[in-house]
């Protein structure tokens, strides 16, 4: 244990404590999820709470997404930097979604901060954020790849204080929801945030009650104080020194195809970790530049995920951590850059964390490159039963990226999204659309003595005349990298009427791509990185390849080697006689 | 006449036995046999005739519930099984939802599918969504694939096409198919086994089905010859996941329904005994050896779900809503290097077990944590059956958890405890605050080995007022078998805007599967007056992708309104909200067939004699920082007083639990024999 220790430290009341903590954000979130209408928030539960001290220090955090790790934090920051607390009030809460102006990460995601009050002073904040489907701008969805600027993405929303002890500004929520395409359910879902809100002061004060308020500031205390001890344990153990790591995006989103460096140098100092991005590629014109508040958050999801997965959420993980990114770049972008679609770039900014990793883990746990994309597309056309068109928005996943023991997972959402699939019956049901094809894509793993694990192929077929087709997409050109000897995984596709007539390759950010009644789209998303020289993959495996059609025979031959490819079919010859 | 109910547990199959002249029940356990379950029951049973002096003949009803399908996806230890699906979709079952089970530990794995790629064969065909054919069966190429997977040495096929629960015509010639040129396949049929939209749990479901197909007959087989072997004429049952029984012949068709039957047969029992004596809402709280089940029962029902998994697989068909927490008795006390402690979640299981087991546990677990408290007997456990070693749970305990804290090993084992109740408690308000549920309006239910011995502080800690532990708690399950109606569900996909044309169809679905679940009763020779129909609607607003379930009482040509009405107020509850005017969608008909099982009343216990003659001993417990050590009585459950209240601290006994009073509380027995535990007024 490290540093002065004024009291003593607790480890079972802490425990019990923590419990107790996060069943106020497990409540908070529930209510979140369960009372919300969109289907953003409801099913794909891109939300996130959090409890803050009145210091505005995150204490906890429930996170479904992890992009929201840090995101939360931010927004509070903005509400402090811009109220002292003296101007805040017992039954305000306050409203904010903007990048620039409110620690955001992109307009879609509001965010909703409340002061909670004991004995009249100032003690705890509670926060929550949710992604709505729609916050206005030049598309349905607010999000468009091709944006110039921040001003063509949606309302901006500054810290505001949309309740003023108790009372709600109708005025200023009708001008929100005013701006955005469904404001029936923007209301409803803003509505439902304020009240999780207030769900979550309720149970802290219960909690303060309870045990006495100075208990709960003493517990806090141990929980950060814990925290930041256990990370530094895990940083301790790195070796100390600069690791770099340069991924690429494939372009900047304005339709120019030059890829565009991210790179990030990780120092381990003695118990402190500094990820520097100096080296990272300007800032991109079209919609998927990063602000500093989505870069910290990639950083903290890395850290978690490379270094304790079960690690808390609150302060204490941030304590031992800096980052730093020349400003007008990519990766932290100057005040007024679009980053609606930041999601690609973030993909890649965790790749390049986990990429700097390799040399200061051991190597059980490095991971060949994960897909490092987030591919999403949009159709949108009459819809078939009643007036109106539908829009219909779904982001795949890819292949992961193997390790020294195991193949890579197929068919995943990897880094800082996991959000499910709409089921093909579901969509077929809904919209004018019908799946030709859902599967995994041959020949798309890295080759390597564990495989990457496969990416997606999508087609969809329009049934109607008049249907419109976008997608943002990434790795079609830049590959999720092999490790210690294992080959690239495959690159992303995208066809419009893939083997037939008329067959063409679209660009990955190709927008407003008009399709007939059977006209067919299909994307093949990226693979993982393979693990290993692929001579070394047992013929044993590399026959279930073979058998499975995982991987094609001219590939296997191209990658493993003919005299193995023989091996591995008189492997299968051999079962198949018995 | 005799009642039997069985649960077959991983350590133990426990046995309820109830006589309806006596209205009483007796309680046995053998140790489970797992290579052939049957032959612990075969062996529990014979010990139940011969220790009652029954005639075999006198058994009229057998149930039983067991893990056998559960174990055998958990190990992975069905049988080659093939699947059959459209093209352009055998890899749903690999893709599944596209994500990955834990967000930030990429250790965690997707779960493998269970059947092999090159056994996932596709079939030119394609229903649309509205049921139309896309494009007509190809049944040479089905002929073709049917007999790949003959030759691939497939065992079992799952039938899976897209939209088949709206027209399931190119399944059934598919089915026909596989049973021409496989007469010895078992054939598993998604718009027979769940004709329920969503391709990839349909998909999931149907496979999980064939998967354990087979071998769950042969299972059968077994336990149906053993059965009569021993002279039982009843037809044995076997309960399913949503609480009801099933006969063997539709169990060997639907063999999917039996995952988690024990635990759903515990919650229905609750339900019951909970009923019984006034209590309607409650959270069972079932603590065994390596987990905990939490769930929750509202106004006297249990509530129900169709969203869970077997070993991460999704299992469509609805069951009972049970969360499982790891933390039980052989969870692993911890120190982390910065210095928490930590309980669970590994878990020292059966074998080794405690250390105070003496079968070469050595690390500190929560039971021996409440053997150094001397909550549990520091001697033996099971009526003396069961020889405990104090010391090796002492030694563990300061060994890992007190000396490296700089703590007594008393407050280090009161730590571990107070930190499994805060993990169990976290568990329980999750559960309720997910369905909107006030958990101070909750009686808490606690049965399994632990349950009453850590549920008066886990209700302390959430707030709940009351717990109340059943006869032996320890058997719930097999009593909760005795408890059950034979039941069966049915459901139907059809999504459509609830209007009038809407409802008409709606009525003649309801016909439909009135007539199906007639049908399946008269099969279970369920006379006319035991049957009783439940009717549900899924039901969602125009935009949602989220179903709320409407219970109807009825479904007749002039009820849309009354759903309406119905569907509001649900989703209220469900959501805490209803929208007006907004368009409401029909998605899911439901409906459950039940035929009653007669049940006799039950006999308050006799236990005439003294609060005093019901006193076994005095020991010292320990309660705490606070209270530190307290001299405690110590009751022998089967002797108390049938008026029996005493005041807390104190302990009671019995064969398969032990139950913890705390200083302010008090316990009583009500008159079917369960112990209510509350603060003292």
């Amino acid at each position: 244990m490290t540093g002065p220790v004024a009291r003593k430290f607790d480890p079972i009341a802490m425990e019990v404590f923590s419990n107790r903590l996060l069943s106020i954000t497990e409540d908070m979130g529930n209510n979140l999820i369960r009372s919300s209408f969109s289907t953003n928030i409801k099913e794909r539960r891109d939300c996130s709470v959090g409890l803050f001290d009145a210091l505005g220090r995150l204490v906890c955090q429930a996170t479904h997404i992890p992009l929201h790790l840090g995101s939360l934090q931010g927004s509070v920051t903005a509400v402090l930097a811009r109220y002292s607390a003296d101007t805040i009030h017992e039954g305000d809460a306050f409203i904010c979604n903007d990048p620039y102006l409110a620690n955001g990460t992109h307009l879609p995601d509001i965010t909703i901060v409340t002061p909670v009050f004991h004995a009249g002073r100032l003690a705890f904040f509670t926060a929550n954020v949710g992604h709505h489907s729609d916050v206005g701008g030049s598309v349905p969805g607010s999000i468009d790849g091709g944006a110039r600027s921040i001003f063509s993405e949606g309302i901006r929303i500054p810290v505001i204080r949309i309740v003023r002890a108790g009372e709600l500004d109708e005025d200023l929520l009708n001008l929100i929801v005013q701006n955005t395409r469904e404001p029936e359910e923007r209301l409803l879902d803003l509505k439902v945030q304020i009240a999780t809100n207030e769900r979550g002061a309720a149970a802290v004060l219960e909690l303060v009650e309870q045990m006495g308020f100075a208990a709960v500031q003493a517990a806090i205390e141990d929980i950060l104080d814990y925290t930041a001890r256990r990370l530094r344990n895990r940083i301790r153990e790195l070796a100390p020194g600069s690791y770099s790591y340069t991924g690429y995006l494939d372009d900047d989103g304005s339709g120019v195809a030059d890829p565009v460096p991210i790179r990030v140098s990780v120092h381990v100092e003695g118990e402190d970790l500094h990820f520097d991005f100096a080296g990272s590629g300007p800032q991109a014109k079209g919609a998927v530049n990063l602000t500093f508040s989505a870069l910290e958050a990639v950083v903290y999801y890395a850290v978690k995920a490379l270094l304790d997965p079960g690690l808390m959420p609150n302060n204490g993980m941030f304590a031992p951590i800096k980052v730093t990114a020349p400003s007008g770049t990519i990766v932290n972008a100057d005040p007024g850059g679009a980053v609606g679609a930041r999601a690609s770039s973030c993909q890649r900014v965790a790749g390049a964390i986990f990429g700097a990793f390799h040399d200061l883990l051991p190597e059980h746990k490095r991971y060949a490159q994960h897909n490092n994309a987030c591919p999403a597309l949009t159709f949108s056309g009459p819809r078939g039963d009643r007036p109106g068109r539908y829009v219909y928005l779904e982001t795949l996943g890819g292949g992961a990226g193997a390790s020294l023991e195991q193949d890579g997972m197929h068919a995943i959402h990897v880094h800082i999204t996991n959000t499910q699939n709409l089921p093909a019956e579901a969509l077929e049901i809904e919209y004018s659309l019908l799946v030709e094809e859902y599967g995994i894509v041959r020949d798309s793993g890295g080759s390597g003595r564990r495989r990457g694990g496969l990416g997606i192929g999508r087609q969809i077929r329009a049934t109607r005349d008049g249907t419109i087709f976008s997608v943002r997409s990434e790795g079609h050109v830049v590959p999720a990298d092999g490790l210690a000897g294992g080959g690239p995984g495959g690159t992303a596709k995208l066809w419009k009427n893939p083997g037939r007539p008329g067959t063409k390759l679209l660009h990955s950010k190709a927008a407003f791509i008009e399709l007939a009644a059977g006209d067919a789209i299909r994307l093949e998303t990226p693979g993982g990185g393979g693990y290993g020289p692929p001579a070394e993959r047992p013929a044993e495996a590399l026959a279930r390849d073979l058998r499975d059609d995982l991987i094609s025979r001219e590939k296997a031959e191209r990658d493993y080697g003919s005299q193995k490819v023989t091996e591995a079919e008189r492997i299968l010859e051999a079962r198949s006689g018995a | 006449m005799y009642r039997i109910g069985v649960d077959v547990g991983g350590t133990f199959t426990d046995f309820t036995v109830f006589g309806e002249a006596e209205g009483r029940v007796w309680f046995f356990k053998v140790p489970s046999t797992p290579h052939d379950p049957s032959e612990a029951i075969q062996l529990g049973v014979r010990q139940i005739i011969d220790a009652l002096a029954l005639d075999p003949k006198s058994i009229t009803h057998l149930g039983h519930g067991t893990t056998v399908a559960t174990n055998m996806i958990i190990e992975r230890r069905g049988v080659p099984t093939g699947l059959l699906t459209t093209k352009g979709f055998r890899d749903a079952l690999e893709v599944a939802r596209q994500v990955r089970p834990n967000l930030y530990d990429y250790g965690q794995r997707k779960p493998e599918p269970l059947v092999d790629r090159f056994n996932r064969l596709e079939v030119n065909e394609r229903i649309g969504a509205r049921g139309e054919v896309v494009d007509p069966l190809d049944r040479v190429q089905l002929d073709g694939a049917v007999a790949t997977l003959r030759r691939n040495g497939v065992q079992s096929v799952a039938i899976c096409f897209m939209h088949s629960y709206r027209n399931p015509a190119h399944e059934a010639v598919a089915k026909e198919a596989v049973q021409r040129l496989m007469p010895d396949a078992f054939v598993s049929v998604s718009s027979e086994v769940l004709p329920e939209f969503r391709e990839y749990e349909r998909m999931s479901t149907t496979v999980l089905n064939a998967y354990v197909g087979p071998r769950m007959r042969t299972y059968l087989d077994q336990f149906l010859a053993r059965m009569r072997d021993l002279g039982i004429a009843a037809e044995p049952y076997t309960i399913h996941s949503n609480g009801g029984l099933l006969s063997a012949r539709t169990v060997a068709a639907f063999p999917v329904r039996t995952c988690l039957s024990g635990p759903a047969a515990g919650v229905v029992g609750a339900a019951v005994i909970g009923a019984a004596v006034g209590a309607r809402d409650l959270v069972t709280f079932d603590v065994g050896g390596t987990s905990t089940d939490v769930s929750l029962i509202k106004d006297g029902r249990p509530l129900f779900t169709s969203n869970r998994t077997v070993a991460e697989y999704p299992v469509k068909s609805p069951m009972i809503d049970i969360h499982v927490i790891g933390a039980g008795g052989g969870s692993i006390g911890w120190l982390d290097d910065a210095g928490a402690l930590k309980v669970g979640p590994r878990s020292a299981g059966a074998v080794p077990g405690p250390a105070a087991y003496d079968r070469g546990g050595t690390e500190a677990t929560l039971t021996d944590a409440n053997i150094v408290m001397r909550r549990l007997n520091p001697e033996a456990l099971l009526r003396g059956r069961m020889p405990i070693s104090y010391a090796r749970a002492h030694a563990v305990i300061e060994d890992r958890i007190a000396r490296p804290l700089g703590i007594s090993v008393e407050a280090a084992a009161h730590g571990m405890v107070r930190i499994a109740n805060a993990n169990m408690s976290r568990a329980i308000r999750s559960v309720s605050t997910e369905r909107g549920h006030d958990l101070s309006k909750f009686a808490l239910f606690a049965f399994g080995g632990a349950g009453a011995l850590h549920g008066a502080e886990v209700a302390r800690e959430c707030g709940i007022g009351s717990m109340i532990v059943p006869q032996e708690p320890g058997t719930m399950c097999a009593r909760g078998v005795l408890l059950s109606p034979l039941s069966f569900d049915y459901v139907r996909s059809e999504i459509m805007p609830a209007g009038e044309e809407a409802w008409r169809r709606v009525c003649e679905i309801f016909r439909d599967m009135w007539a199906e679940g007639s049908a399946w009763l008269d099969g279970e020779r369920v006379p006319a007056e035991r049957r009783a129909f439940r009717l549900f609607l899924d039901a969602r607003y125009l935009g949602q992708n989220h179903e709320v379930v409407v219970p109807m009482p009825a479904v007749s040509a002039d009820g849309l309104d009354d759903f309406l009405a119905r569907f509001r107020q649900a989703h209220e509850q469900e959501y805490g909200y209803a929208i007006a005017g907004r368009t409401v969608e029909i998605v899911n008909c439901r409906l459950q067939a039940i035929g009653d099982v007669p049940q006799a009343p039950l006999k308050p216990p006799a236990g005439g004699g003294t609060l005093e003659a019901a006193l076994i001993d005095r020991r010292d417990v320990y309660f705490g920082g606070v209270d530190g050590f307290l001299r405690t009585p110590i009751y022998d459950r089967d002797t108390l007083p049938q008026d029996a209240t005493l005041s807390g601290p104190a302990i009671i006994e019995e064969m398969s639990s032990t139950l913890l009073v705390l200083p302010g509380q008090m316990a009583a027995l009500d008159t079917a024999g369960n112990i209510h535990v509350r603060k003292h007024s």
